[in-house]
């Protein structure tokens, strides 16, 4: 018992401490990507060609893309320009729900493996795995029920049918890590190889849709889809759906923090020899948390189909590898990614308008994203410039020793 | 570990000493996973020659072919360079995930370059230059900031995803550029001609010096001093420190030969074929994360990484011939063979011992 309640001690000043620095950090990798990415589009902009009229002048030379228009509609553009006035929750706004809401599954999924110490960059595969046998499973059973009680007893079904396809897709790295000792994030990676080709397969032959050109199934019946409430439908948003992730986060946060379970993954994560000594079967929790954390993203996949497309259609788009971005913005912590899928859904929804009112490539996004990751894991690097910059250096340094001084008393978000 | 020995030759042993452990184990799931294979063509082609009309006699047929060695190598290439890379990297302690990335950076750089200067081989170079200047990065950002290694990886891969498609939109307008000169084949007269063994002497450059890199790298391990400080720096790092050799800089060195590796692996990819598509997971599809499973498969040594770099080939290649003969298999089933193999090597061989200290990030005590 003792050394049990030592390892929850332990782990517990360890999240306190680093809660309000995670914070910084986060922001503060925010912000430099932000900025590279604006160099970057500057760059960009030098290597393109435009008509002088066009071009905008910085510093005395023209480019052909501007940063600061790029940002301006990545970030208002996607909040439905909320300070032009006339502004509409129906507009981009609800788009940029609508990818928040799918982040949010996303985002909680790589959160809860992280937590058990896993790397589950399979997301993406247990994501589209999950859409095509939600596709598949509500088409059968939509044609057993129809109106009102067919939304409220297929929308159910059908996350159920993604949850459990997903999680068993999930489970297979598990067993994989568990008891062959396969290294998750090469598996896990392979498998997202084989999910789309797998998916591609399926969707092109046996389960494709006659009446379309496309890649994907037969499209579900209206009453099967996710209903647009206080939305217009135009923009595929459901405030059910968003409903639910919110749950989900609340439900992820209780488990982990409240339940025997969220600390057999917790001491697993922290210290696997530790949670080991103290009584947790870590091949167990290994093949729970990578099956739950592939239900989570079969859940996504579900919401996709049901929300989004009403169909499935091979080519989804990389929401699991956003996950990734968005757990390790969010510290892995559940409620720090329900703030840090609206973010993302953010620059998701931005995207789009970016292309309409700029000439600048989407996947500008991509880079973005790598670059966020990239400086998230080197907190290091924050110190040193925090410690660098005169006056302010005591203040994070005392964070940065880790002990239980300095983050005691600021670990409110953790609580 | 804590009473380090004090000079050169015992950080050398305890290298040596620690790769032994577990080798036992190791050798026979290999052993078994090569006996099965040898047994499997040995039996197909039996099978096909005497019955030259079955499914078996079409399958020896293209596993005796010509074309499926030329095939084999040909897809070797851009694995095989980021897996010597990835030994490199990992042996002194620095997983490099990132190698798919790599890949991809210099797979496009490569094409850029030779579009814009004409030449194929500066366009060679640019590729490996691309590739070096993000592994640098990746080398400041590991081993100066001592950040997760794995998760840098991730960014390296995710940021090169992003970055490589995105010059190319910029630039052409398109993920894809367009077609510049390829880097056509040395074909070596007489020798050429022989049956199924003269693919290699009719090949690609890049094939060529695949080979001197696997040797090279083989050399560089086995009887050179910087070879056992990368060794050392991964399996005993603190031995190499007491010994007087900076870890810091044998690491930085060995990221940014894994750097140079994968982007010589990158740059042939592209100008074998002269374009760099940036669809989806763009071109390299892969690529780098099946090099990591074929050093690890090949338990770090640059030779068995080449060998089963030519067994994962080896099926594709077999595939793509199969395709063309027309085999009732689906193309998009035949695709994803590798990676399915991929994890069934992987279940297979199981614990692959890493080296000690790899992932961990070192401190010097002054």
């Amino acid at each position: 018992m003792s050394v049990t309640d030592r390892a929850r001690s332990a782990l517990s000043r360890l999240v306190d401490a680093s809660a309000t620095e995670r914070i910084l950090i986060s922001t503060a990798a925010l912000v430099l990507s932000i900025l590279i990415g604006a160099v970057l589009v500057l760059v960009a902009g030098r290597m393109t060609t435009c008509t002088a009229g066009e071009a905008v002048y910085y510093f005395g030379t023209g480019f052909c893309y501007d940063p600061v228009v790029v940002f301006d509609r990545l970030f208002l553009g996607a909040l439905g320009d909320p300070l032009s006035g006339g502004w509409s929750p129906n507009g981009q706004f609800a788009v940029t729900l609508r990818e928040t809401t799918l982040l949010l599954f996303t985002g909680l999924s790589v959160a809860l493996a992280f937590r058990a110490g896993i790397f589950n960059i399979g997301t993406q595969g247990q994501m589209v795995v999950g859409a095509l046998a939600t596709a598949l499973g509500v088409l059968w059973a939509s044609s057993l029920v129809s109106g009102v009680v067919g939304t409220v007893v297929l929308i159910p079904f059908g996350l159920l049918v993604g949850a459990v396809f997903g999680g068993l897709y999930g489970a297979v790295p598990g067993l994989l890590k568990a008891y062959a000792d396969a290294n998750e994030v090469i598996t896990t990676i392979m498998l997202n190889f084989i999910a789309t080709g797998v998916a591609l397969y399926l969707v092109s032959g046996i389960f494709k849709d006659p009446e379309s050109a496309a890649n994907q199934t037969v499209p579900l019946p209206e009453f099967a889809q996710f209903p647009a409430l206080l939305f217009g439908g135009r923009q595929d948003f459901s405030i059910v759906a968003l409903g639910f992730g919110l749950l989900a986060v609340a439900a992820l946060y209780y488990a982990l923090e409240h339940t025997a379970f969220g600390y057999d993954v917790r001491t697993s994560g922290v210290q696997p020899e530790a949670a080991e000594y103290g009584g947790v079967d870590a091949k167990r929790t290994v093949v729970a948390s990578l099956t739950l954390s592939g239900a989570l993203g079969g859940i996504a996949g579900a919401m996709y189909v049901m929300m989004v497309l009403g169909t499935f259609q091979t080519g989804i788009p990389a929401y699991g590898f956003d996950g990734i971005t968005v757990s390790i913005l969010a510290g892995n912590n559940p409620l720090g990614v329900g703030v840090a899928a609206l973010l993302f859904g953010v620059l998701k929804s931005g995207t789009t308008v970016v292309q309409f009112a700029t000439d600048v490539p989407p996947q500008l996004v991509g880079v973005l994203r790598g670059l966020i990751i990239l400086f998230v894991a080197m907190p290091e690097f924050f110190r040193l410039l925090a410690r660098g910059l005169p006056g302010t250096g005591s203040r994070p340094e005392a964070v940065a020793t880790d002990g239980g001084t300095a983050g005691d008393g600021r670990g409110e978000t953790d609580e | 570990m804590s009473d380090a020995p004090a000079d050169r030759a015992d950080a050398d042993s305890a290298a040596r000493n620690a790769e032994g452990d577990g080798f036992f184990e190791r050798y026979t799931t290999r052993a078994l996973v090569a006996g099965v294979t040898v047994a499997v063509v040995v039996t197909l082609l039996l099978a096909g020659l005497l019955f030259p009309d079955s499914l078996a006699g079409t399958l020896a047929d293209a596993l005796t072919s010509r074309n499926t060695l030329a095939a084999a190598l040909r897809l070797s290439v851009p694995i095989a360079f980021a897996a010597l890379g990835g030994i490199f990297a990992e042996k002194s302690g620095v997983i490099n995930i990132g190698l798919e990335g790599l890949l991809i950076i210099s797979a496009f750089s490569a094409i850029y370059v030779a579009d814009v200067t004409g030449g194929v081989w500066i366009g060679f170079a640019g590729g490996v230059v691309a590739s070096t200047l993000l592994a640098a990065l990746f080398a400041v950002v590991t081993i100066g900031f001592r950040a997760d290694q794995i998760i840098a990886g991730l960014a390296v891969w995710l940021i090169a995803l992003g970055l490589a498609p995105f010059a190319s939109q910029v630039i052409y307008s398109s993920p894809n550029t367009p077609t510049v000169a390829t880097t056509g084949t040395i074909t070596v007269p007489v020798l050429a001609d022989l049956p199924f063994f003269g693919a290699l002497f009719s090949a690609s450059p890049s094939v060529y010096l695949l080979f001197a890199a696997v040797f090279g790298s083989w050399y560089v391990f086995e009887r050179t001093a910087f070879g056992r400080w990368i060794r050392a720096s991964g399996e005993n790092p603190k031995a190499l420190d007491t010994a007087g050799v900076s870890v810091t800089h044998v690491r930085y060195a060995a990221v940014l030969i894994s750097g140079v590796l994968a982007g010589m692996g990158g740059a042939a990819l592209s100008l074998d074929l002269g374009q760099f598509t940036g669809n989806g997971p763009t071109m390299v599809n892969g690529k780098g994360f099946i090099a990591i499973v074929a050093y690890l498969f090949g338990n770090y040594n640059p030779v068995g990484a080449f060998l089963s770099t030519m067994l994962f080939a080896g099926l594709d290649a077999v595939q793509t011939v199969l395709q063309l003969q027309g085999i009732g298999i689906p193309r998009q089933l035949i695709r994803i063979t590798p990676f399915v193999v991929v994890i069934l090597v992987l279940a297979l061989v199981g614990r692959t011992r890493l080296p000690e200290a790899a992932g961990e990030n070192y401190e010097t005590e002054d």
